[in-house]
């Protein structure tokens, strides 16, 4: 075999001039036992037979692994979708909710940023004001409507991203179930603050500073007519 | 032909062709259940039915509930003697057995449901396996303790045991009722109802037929492959000979004699009344119909390849008419050694002859590897299922079939299969045969020194003699199932060499051996003959020891306890941990 350099090769770490070694593997022999085929014959039913037993008796006996928490032991690890379901991951982005405020509001200001951001346009505002009189007007607006088609939605996260106020989430663990209509995807405000996390709260754990109380930072009426 | 034979003759076919197509339809199941469970999946068992909680709590009592007051208006009445000892024996086990079984059930529920009261958390440190050894001491402790009852005694203690088992049955069957969970209970019966529904969902699917085929040879050739499949059964004895003794002494068998089955036969099975052979047909020609038949199995898949009008289909038709024409001349000359060795070609006799002697597989090891190769490729079954290689040409010689005409196909694989596994048991396996079981009983004895002699009546060797028989098929059917799971399928090329130059020559060479050494010992003289009968008995030892052992194997598989480690490194497995598993949950739109 003519032997190669890897000098010049500039994938390979400086000073790998060698081939790495080779590992040789002999071709199987054609031995008497294996041209017998009736010893690999009982060898491979001992194996199944092995895997068989144990997994009939694990089944029968209700100690088979627990598919999710003792995937990695040998034995039947499959789930038996949908009566076992394997939790969804902590990050895992599932249907959108809107988040409240103390007072059972939703936190959104209708700002439209999430469905500015939205690539599929899958989100539909329509702000309202508060009544004259209503501290917030002025201040923020309110979601007249807030619709999202969770057929059209792509999932990417860019809305929850995109909110200033914490007020849209997708941290609901859940994934929308399959209707037999497209109208029934079209998920509205009242269903969206239905909706809790994976805590089952519907606020967040990020406080929200009202105009008018004493922590909230930003400039109020009184400030703005100095 | 008399009327009563006659009767006799379709109650048994009644009882081999239910046999046959339950097994089928069994077999089905559970080949899909052992492919599930050697690859590690759970299996086809979606098909449930749910059981309203009363009616699973009914099913529950009902049994147990039925047997303990069995027992106890059982008890109620007077026995005597002998009776009375072997009942308080049988009343004792009973009660053992199912004190320690229900304790091991009630032990498992324990350990995977929770305990559910202070009794029952008693039983989350116990090992199950000193349940069943303490079973087993007790079940002993038992039989010693049956030494202390007096024959005055006995009737008093068959009365006693008898409210006991009775009292233990109704406890327990009480018990197990509070433990059904609330609420419907899903029935699935492992997997079963899935197999069924498969069933019910073929008849209604569209039959198919092709445009441009041979529509009368398109419906034929499932009608044939099943006919071939279940006909051959007519010469299978699945149990010792019956007799019946003259009872009105005129001299031919009537329906007034079928009442009298003879009490106890000689350990010869000679009979002074009427023989009725537990076999359809007693053929003189015996083995040979069983070919001839199997043959003509080859007709449906090659007309089903044939009418199919596909070229797939056409493939497949060649290769199973070609590979069933090949290995049958190796299955007819593996069995010749066989038919020397018994001197004869008939069922009924084989299997005798393997009761007084040895079994098959003993005298003709080499022809039992030889036969069963053979008739796994007629059966066309993994490793020999060219003629449906899914690879090479999509499903071979049913490839235009649906429906019904489709699970013909299937079902009449599936007899082969059973049959096959009958055959191999009638010639190689003891038949009906039981080790050390003669027609007069249990008789343990290695030449001439008899060991444990048990004296049994007729028809309780006769009942064991036919569960031996259907036990014993189920069985090696298992175990051809298992061929499936285990080997890759054979190169066309590699499966015609195996045939003709492997299997042919050896079992050419096999018979002629065998001419021999059958003639060599023939002349050998007594000194030799009796060597062969302690030979024969200890292999007969061997079984009966292998099987124990085999068993008692099994339970303490069954009852090893298991340890597992938890993996939490993800999230999602946190969560399921938090939630005390992934548990079943009632299903959801």
């Amino acid at each position: 075999m003519a032997k190669r350099t890897f000098g010049t090769n500039p994938w390979t770490k400086p000073g790998a001039t060698s081939a790495p070694p080779t590992k040789v593997i002999a071709r199987p022999r054609r031995t008497a036992e294996v041209q017998a085929y009736l010893p690999e014959f009982f060898r491979g039913m001992a194996v199944t037979m092995k895997h068989f037993f144990k997994n009939t008796k694990e089944m029968v006996l209700g100690q088979k692994p627990d598919p999710v928490i003792e995937s990695l032991n040998d034995g039947v690890t499959t789930i038996s979708y949908p009566e076992e379901r394997r939790p969804y991951a902590e990050r895992f982005r599932g249907l959108h909710r809107l988040t409240l405020r103390d007072d059972g509001s939703p936190r959104c200001v209708a700002c439209l940023c999430c469905s500015t951001a939205c690539p599929a346009q899958c989100i539909h505002i329509e702000a309202g004001e508060y009544e004259e009189g209503d501290p917030r007007r002025g201040y923020e607006r309110y979601p007249k409507t807030f619709v999202i088609d969770e057929l059209r939605c792509v999932f990417c996260g860019f809305c929850v991203e995109a909110c200033p106020c914490d007020a849209i989430r997708m941290d609901t663990g859940m994934h929308a179930t399959p209707y037999d209509s497209r109208e029934q995807f079209i998920y509205r405000k009242d269903l969206l603050t239905e909706f809790t996390g994976r805590d089952g709260s519907r606020k967040t754990a990020n406080p929200r500073h009202e105009p008018g109380d004493p922590t909230h930072p930003g400039l109020t009426r009184e400030q703005g007519e100095h | 032909m008399s009327l009563v034979e006659l009767v006799l003759t379709v109650v048994k076919i009644l009882i081999v062709v239910m046999f046959f197509l339950n097994m089928a339809a069994l077999s089905t199941w559970a080949d899909r259940r052992q492919g599930a469970m050697v690859q590690d999946r759970v299996g086809p068992n979606r098909a449930v039915v749910p059981l309203p909680n009363m009616v699973a709590r009914g099913l529950v009592l009902l049994p147990p509930a039925l047997f303990g007051v069995l027992s106890i208006f059982t008890s109620l009445g007077e026995v005597t003697g002998r009776l009375a000892l072997e009942r308080t024996t049988v009343n004792v086990q009973l009660a053992i057995f199912v004190t320690w079984l229900s304790l091991l059930v009630l032990c498992a529920k324990v350990r995977s449901g929770g305990a559910i009261n202070r009794a029952e958390r008693v039983f989350e440190d116990v090992d199950p396996r000193s349940i069943f050894f303490a079973g087993l001491g007790v079940h002993a402790l038992g039989l010693v303790a049956m030494r202390l009852v007096t024959p005055q005694g006995a009737p008093m203690a068959a009365k006693i045991t008898g409210f006991v088992l009775g009292a233990i049955f109704l406890i327990v069957g009480f018990y197990a009722t509070s433990r059904v969970p609330e609420g419907p209970i899903p029935l699935r019966l492992a997997g079963t109802l899935h197999a069924l529904a498969d069933s019910i969902k073929m008849i209604w699917k569209e039959d198919f037929v092709p445009k441009n085929g041979d529509k009368v040879l398109h419906g034929l050739a499932p009608i044939l492959t099943v006919f071939s499949a279940v006909v051959v059964a007519a010469v299978l004895p699945f149990g010792n000979d019956i007799c019946f003794a003259d009872g009105n002494r005129n001299g031919t068998l009537d329906f007034s004699d079928l009442g009298n089955l003879v009490a106890t036969v000689p350990a010869t099975g000679q009979c002074a009344g009427f023989r009725v052979p537990l076999q359809i047909a007693d053929l003189n020609v015996g083995i040979l119909y069983v070919f001839a038949m199997t043959g003509t199995g080859i007709i449906g898949a090659a007309i089903a390849g044939w009418a199919s009008d596909n070229k797939f289909a056409l493939l497949g038709g060649l290769r199973a008419a070609s590979q069933m024409v090949s290995y049958e001349v190796a299955m007819g000359l593996s069995l010749v050694g066989l038919f020397l060795v018994y001197s004869t070609v008939r069922m009924g006799e084989m299997s005798a002859w393997q009761g007084q002697h040895a079994w098959g597989i003993f005298v003709q090891p080499v022809g039992f590897f030889l036969f069963l190769a053979a008739v796994c490729a007629e059966t066309k079954r993994v490793p020999f299922d060219q003629p449906e290689g899914e690879s090479e040409i999509v499903a071979g010689y049913f490839l235009e079939y649906s429906g019904f005409k489709w699970g013909m196909f299937m079902t009449g694989e599936y007899i082969e299969l059973v049959f096959s596994s009958a055959l191999l048991v009638a010639l190689f396996f003891g038949g009906y045969n039981l080790p050390f079981l003669h027609p007069d009983g249990l008789t343990v004895a290695f030449g001439d020194t008899v060991l444990f002699q048990y004296k049994m009546t007729h028809l309780a060797v006769s009942v064991i003699s036919v569960i031996a028989f259907f036990g014993k098929t189920i069985l090696v059917t298992w175990v051809q199932v298992f061929f499936r799971w285990t080997l890759p399928r054979f190169r066309y090329d590699q499966l015609m060499k195996l045939g003709w130059t492997k299997l042919l020559p050896l079992a050419i060479a096999n018979m002629m051996v065998t001419a021999v050494i059958v003639v060599a010992l023939r002349n050998a003289g007594p000194a030799a003959e009796s060597w062969l009968k302690l030979l024969g008995d200890i292999s007969q030892g061997l079984v009966a020891v292998l099987t124990l052992a085999g068993a008692v194997a099994l339970v303490v598989g069954l009852l090893e306890p298991v340890e597992r480690r938890k993996f939490l490194v993800t999230s999602s497995a946190r969560f399921a941990a938090a939630l005390g598993g992934v548990k079943p949950t009632t299903q959801e739109a």
